[in-house]
């Protein structure tokens, strides 16, 4: 390893910092990406704390106030600031508690199929021979089918609800992530470092988790904020549906599909829900492309 | 290929083929339907989604209820007549009648005697090659009781009937103006004899009414030309299109890019931007009606008088109106609507109470609560616009008193159909009534007949009740049928095997170049006359 | 060489059919309820007729004989009975299957018209404005969710201006018979008087659902076209041409259009898949009669039998239609033909 400081050494100040702080200057200097990140943390934070900050309970029913547009209309009430829903629950409250169920089970979701996948993948570009063969005949043939089609098959299995949607999607986004993480496995595996390492006799272990390991966990962090992106339109697309979330769970989604109805008489409990989710996958893709460009720019030096 | 397109949409707004699109739509009405029929035969249904599409467009009754006065209108018979112990009938008919020709019949003779025969044996006679066609379950006439009064239906002449009963009863004649009591073409039924698809007779409809069956795509739509020969009045429009469109919201928003020209229901939170558009018109009627919450009385703890009290007690009603009915319904203070001439409002009538409620179940012997299922119709019904709603704030209620509710949803025929087998717990539901006769509110609903032929959403089964309905209807004395009627009335609400919640409005949405639709009171709605400006 | 690579590419395929029909067969076990009734469709048959029924689908013999009369059924047709409607899937599906194609077909050809384009403008003006613009753009598009983007669309073009019509594929008093099922065809075919008018009226019913299901299409192949010209543009033999003096235009057209292309072709095929998912949520919203609209109205009834049937034939059009690609891709661009195993 010394050595290889050493060659850094004399390509300049640049290359001394580690690759974590260079990858940080790299996308600190995309502003827009900077903007996605601010973004994707406000809304964390939103889906962990929702219910201390929503003014009122998910499912508080004020039935003194039904279908009130937002307070700066002439008609609104002050308590409620985006207006209340027919059934007169605060729009405000539902929509923040709606961040932890769309966005926050959407990390979730990710979060796992993170581990599963990299696990899987990992076994999947390690094996060699018949076993491997049989596997990546199998990742074929569900990879073909696109994720909300296969979550849709799950929940066709499971039943409606929430759940069940996570369960799915964990399930359709894991052929996928076991393909990229396989190819990046493999890819790594074919290089001069790691022939170096298997003939310094270090074992699978070793190898995977001082020489692999380090060359693709940014990659990694790319494919989740890709993943996240899909399992957050995904379980969106199902509450929709009325396939996930069900009412009067305060899911995005599903808080749209149930004021479809009021489309023309309260147009803002179909607007507002919908923007969310724009923003939400924006931020994810925002940094996640961020993510991407800095990495191909710390290479490119 | 998408500016190609756009090129041709723009062409279109220009205007050149617009004037020859306006000639196809005044031919034609699209009228948007909330559901899939059942079955293209009223006898065998009682979906009052389907009965709308079906009944009075493509049949005709004997007779008919005269919508402001409630005197019987002729029909298809002329004239009738009561024999001294009322228990003969004799129905003379009309003889200029011509039954439906389409493409897979052709009737070679007018409507007569034979066909009135043939549609009520059906019913009862199981001799009938048709009795048991399609289930052979007639649940309408079997509620009331029907199959079992008619002792014969004897053809007196070629156009004169007469049905002799078993007994007297004082709604027969009622019973017969029903959009359930349609007449079926006995030719056709022979005819499907011969080929052996006896099934066809309820899918492949022939009447006599103002339009007759073309076409039927699930989901899609369903296509009736119109009768030539209608013997009443020439019909105005070539086609009449059902554009089966089970979603309201849906529903509205075709209204507002006129995809439809008519749409019944219309959600009462949209009837305020309806009204804004000078295009359309919302049309509103008083309607006998009633949404109910019944429970399954044949299934713990629901079996038990105090837990049926103690959940009416725990829901607040007048939320439900607010916020369901948004106003536009009537609070019900019984199982009859107050227009009904047998009304009586109920001093027993159970308020919201959730503290009492608590004591109730608890002297019930229930501590901790329970879960229960509550089904919620799919589609908005007269008499309940939006269950799913209703369900919810339902549900929010039983759970100050510790009852969990999981809330049940099926597509709407596949609803009714699982309602039959009575393995839910509670559901909302509603009747619309067919008649003006009061006993349209009890023995179709709560009768140990309904129990049976699962239409009874309760699965209630009481003799005493039973006997106070056909006391009622053993004489023609309006004062001693009322005196009974306030009896059952009084003994719904004391044993609440279901709960009136509210008797809504009718409404319906039409585009204002649309004339003359005709919503019964009683019943379903009427196509015959309507035309287009 | 090729016809050892297509032969490989048959095995394959016909691997993959049979997992999936493996998979289809379980699901009558794993679905509620009764394995004879998820199969056949058949509800509250009597003792008799369920002897009938079990002797039909082989249910006293062992699974594999199961699966075999499963597999002898679903080729000739025999897919069972909607709960629903009680008539025979098959039908149902063969009935809306092509209005589903149509939709696919047309937003795929206005995601090809409108991507490849737009892409290949982003890479020659590599961080110019028209690259940021077009860049700008795909993010926004692919943030947005495509049921929200159908609302908007129907809430602006359909109730507030009144343009287009929001359901449908044609005004319902415009009859049709069906022949192909493709509704343009049949109008072309059919001999009613109205012809140009129910055209317009079909095109008119066909615009919003086809925006709808290309935007994400067009987004995928924006980009992928875009990166697959910047990386050919990257490559020597481009450089030595830029060398030499060629105008911007004859390096893209001449030299770097063919190469950059190939992987794209791949690309299109895939969006097959992506988009029948997506015509799913697209038919739901704009009424459009076809198999994903049916395929989610079977789930919330749970018609057992309908979702077997529809996930068969969607989940059978999928893999022929990336095989196909594959299969097109490999004869344009030989080097692909090398792999060991399949791979999609």
């Amino acid at each position: 390893m010394a050595k290889f400081n050493f060659i850094a050494s004399l390509n300049g100040e640049e290359l001394n910092k580690s690759p974590l702080r260079q990858l940080w200057r790299h996308f600190k200097s995309n502003h827009v990406a900077l903007v996605g990140l601010w973004l994707f943390i406000a809304l964390t934070i939103l889906a962990t704390l929702a219910p201390v900050l929503a003014p009122y309970g998910v499912n508080q029913q004020h039935s003194d106030a039904l279908l009130l547009p937002p307070s700066w209309d002439d008609a609104g009430d002050v308590r409620f600031i985006l207006g209340t829903d027919d059934l007169g629950r605060d729009v405000l409250s539902r929509l923040i508690n709606g961040t932890t169920y769309t966005f926050g089970l959407a990390i979730l979701t990710a979060l796992i199929t993170t581990l599963l996948g990299v696990i899987l993948g990992v076994f999947a570009g390690m094996s060699k021979g018949v076993r491997s063969s049989i596997l990546n005949h199998i990742l074929d043939v569900t990879l073909s089918i696109p994720s909300l089609l296969l979550a849709i098959i799950i929940i066709a299995l499971l039943g409606p609800g929430l759940l069940n949607t996570v369960w799915a999607i964990i399930l359709a986004l894991l052929p996928q992530y076991i393909h990229s993480v396989r190819n990046l496995v493999v890819q790594e595996l074919s290089k001069d470092y790691i022939v170096a390492q298997w003939l310094d006799g270090a074992n699978s272990w070793h190898v995977l988790s001082r020489g692999i390991f380090p060359n693709i966990y940014e990659h990694i962090v790319v494919i989740f904020t890709m993943s996240l992106s899909t399992a957050i339109l995904d379980i969106s697309a199902l509450g929709f549906l009325k396939l996930g979330a069900q009412p009067p769970t305060a899911e995005w989604g599903a808080i749209l599909a149930e004021n479809l109805g009021f489309i023309y008489l309260a147009p803002w409990t179909v607007a507002l829900p919908g923007i969310l989710l724009f923003f939400a996958v924006l931020a994810t893709n925002l940094v996640g492309d961020g993510l991407r460009t800095a990495l191909k720019k710390r290479k490119a030096i | 290929m998408v500016k190609f397109i756009f090129g041709i949409a723009l062409l279109m707004l220009t205007g050149c083929t617009e004037q020859s699109l306006k000639n196809q739509n005044s031919h034609g009405l699209i009228y948007c339907a909330e559901a899939n029929p059942v079955s293209f035969n009223p006898q065998i249904t009682t979906s009052g989604s389907t009965i709308d599409l079906i009944s009075n467009q493509l049949y005709n009754r004997l007779i008919s209820i005269d919508a402001n006065t409630g005197e019987f209108l002729p029909e298809l018979a002329k004239s009738w007549k009561i024999s001294k112990n009322r228990k003969k009938i004799t129905f003379e008919l009309r003889q200029d009648v011509q039954f439906h020709h389409t493409d897979y019949f052709t009737p070679s003779r007018n409507f007569d005697a034979d066909d009135v025969v043939f549609t009520f044996s059906r019913l009862f006679d199981v001799y009938n090659p048709y009795h048991f066609v399609s289930g052979g379950q007639y649940p309408y006439f079997k509620s009331i009781g029907l199959d079992r009064l008619i002792k014969s239906i004897i053809k007196e002449s070629q156009y004169s009937v007469s049905f002799e009963l078993f007994d007297t009863q004082s709604s027969f004649l009622s019973n017969m103006a029903t959009d359930f009591s349609v007449i079926l073409s006995a030719e056709y039924a022979k005819s499907l004899e011969v080929d052996e698809k006896l099934e066809n007779l309820d899918h492949f409809p022939i009447g006599t009414g103002p339009y007759k069956f073309k076409d039927y795509k699930r989901d899609i739509l369903i296509r009736y030309y119109q009768h030539e020969k209608y013997w009443q009045h020439p019909v105005a429009l070539a086609q009449l299109v059902y554009d089966i469109t089970p979603n309201s919201t849906t529903r509205i928003a075709k209204m507002l890019t006129h995809e439809c020209d008519v749409t019944p229901h219309p959600n009462s939170s949209q009837l305020s931007i309806l009204a804004d558009r000078k295009d359309i018109q919302v049309q509103k009627e008083t309607n006998l009606n009633m949404g109910y919450w019944a429970f399954n009385t044949q299934k713990a703890p629901f079996n038990n008088g105090l837990v049926r009290r103690a959940l009416a007690h725990a829901i607040d009603v007048n939320k439900i109106m607010q916020s369901v009915f948004l106003n536009n319904g009537k609070r019900l203070h019984s199982i009859l609507p107050s227009t009904s001439w047998a009304y009586q409002a109920q001093v027993n009538m159970p308020d919201y109470n959730p503290e009492l409620a608590k004591r109730l179940l608890r002297q019930a012997g229930i501590v901790d609560g329970f879960s229960m299922d509550l089904w919620a119709m799919p589609v908005a019904r007269i008499y309940n616009p939006n269950a799913r709603k209703m369900a919810e704030l339902i549900q929010n209620d039983l759970k100050k008193i510790d009852v969990t509710v999981h809330i049940v949803e099926y597509e709407w025929n596949t609803f009714i159909k699982k309602l039959e087998d009575h393995t839910h717990d509670s559901v909302l539901l509603g009747w619309s009534a067919d008649t003006p006769d009061p006993d349209n509110f009890f023995s179709p609903l709560l009768s140990c007949a309904a129990a049976l032929s699962g239409k009874n959403s309760a699965n209630w089964c009481d003799p005493e009740f039973d006997l106070l309905l056909s006391n009622a209807l053993d004489t023609v004395n309006i004062d001693e049928r009322k005196e009974y009627y306030f009896q059952a009335q009084q003994m719904v609400i004391q044993e609440l095997p279901l709960l009136p919640i509210a008797q809504g409005m009718r409404f319906q949405a039409t585009s204002s170049n649309v004339k003359d639709i005709e919503i019964k009171p009683f019943g379903g709605v009427s196509l015959a006359k309507a035309r287009k400006e | 060489m090729v016809l050892e690579y297509i032969f490989r590419r048959i095995i394959l395929l016909s691997f993959m059919l049979l997992l999936l029909c493996v998979f289809t067969f379980s699901l009558s076990y794993l679905f509620p309820g009764d394995p004879l009734t998820n199969l056949s469709g058949v509800q509250n048959v009597s003792l008799h007729e369920a002897d009938d029924l079990v002797q039909k689908y082989k249910l006293d013999h062992s699974m594999p004989t199961q699966f075999l009369s499963f597999l002898s059924r679903v080729s000739e047709g025999d897919w069972g009975i909607s709960f629903a409607s009680g008539e025979p899937i098959f039908k149902h599906i063969v009935a809306l299957f092509p209005a589903t194609l149509e939709l696919a077909l047309y937003a795929l050809l206005a995601s090809i018209v409108f991507g490849i384009p737009a892409g290949i403008t982003a890479a020659a003006y590599h961080k110019n404005w028209p690259d940021k613009l077009i860049n700008l753009f795909t993010l926004l598009g692919y943030s947005t969710p495509v049921f929200w983007l159908a609302l908007l669309l129907i809430m602006g073009l359909c109730l507030q201006l009144g343009l287009l019509p929001m359901s449908g594929r044609i005004s319902l008093l415009y009859e049709i018979p069906d022949k192909t099922g493709f509704i343009l065809v049949d109008i072309f075919l059919s001999d009613v008087s109205y012809k140009i008018n129910a055209f317009t009226d079909a095109l008119k019913h066909l615009l919003l659902p086809t925006i709808v299901l290309s935007t994400y299409p067009t987004m995928v192949l924006i980009r992928f076209t875009r990166d697959s010209m910047l990386e050919v543009l990257e490559q020597n033999y481009i450089k030595t041409a830029r060398a030499k003096g060629l105008s911007r235009s004859q390096l893209i057209f001449h030299h770097a259009l063919r190469n950059a292309l190939l992987p794209v072709i791949k690309q299109i095929g895939l969006q097959f898949s992506t988009l029948i998912t997506l015509a799913m949520i697209t038919e739901v919203i704009f009424s459009w009669p076809g198999i994903g609209r049916w395929l989610i109205d079977s789930i919330y009834q749970r018609d057992f039998p309908a979702i077997q049937g529809g996930l068969l034939a969607v989940s059978t059009f999928i893999i022929l239609a990336t095989v196909t690609a594959d299969v097109m891709h490999s004869l344009f661009d030989p080097i692909t033909r090398n792999q060991t195993h399949g791979k999609i």
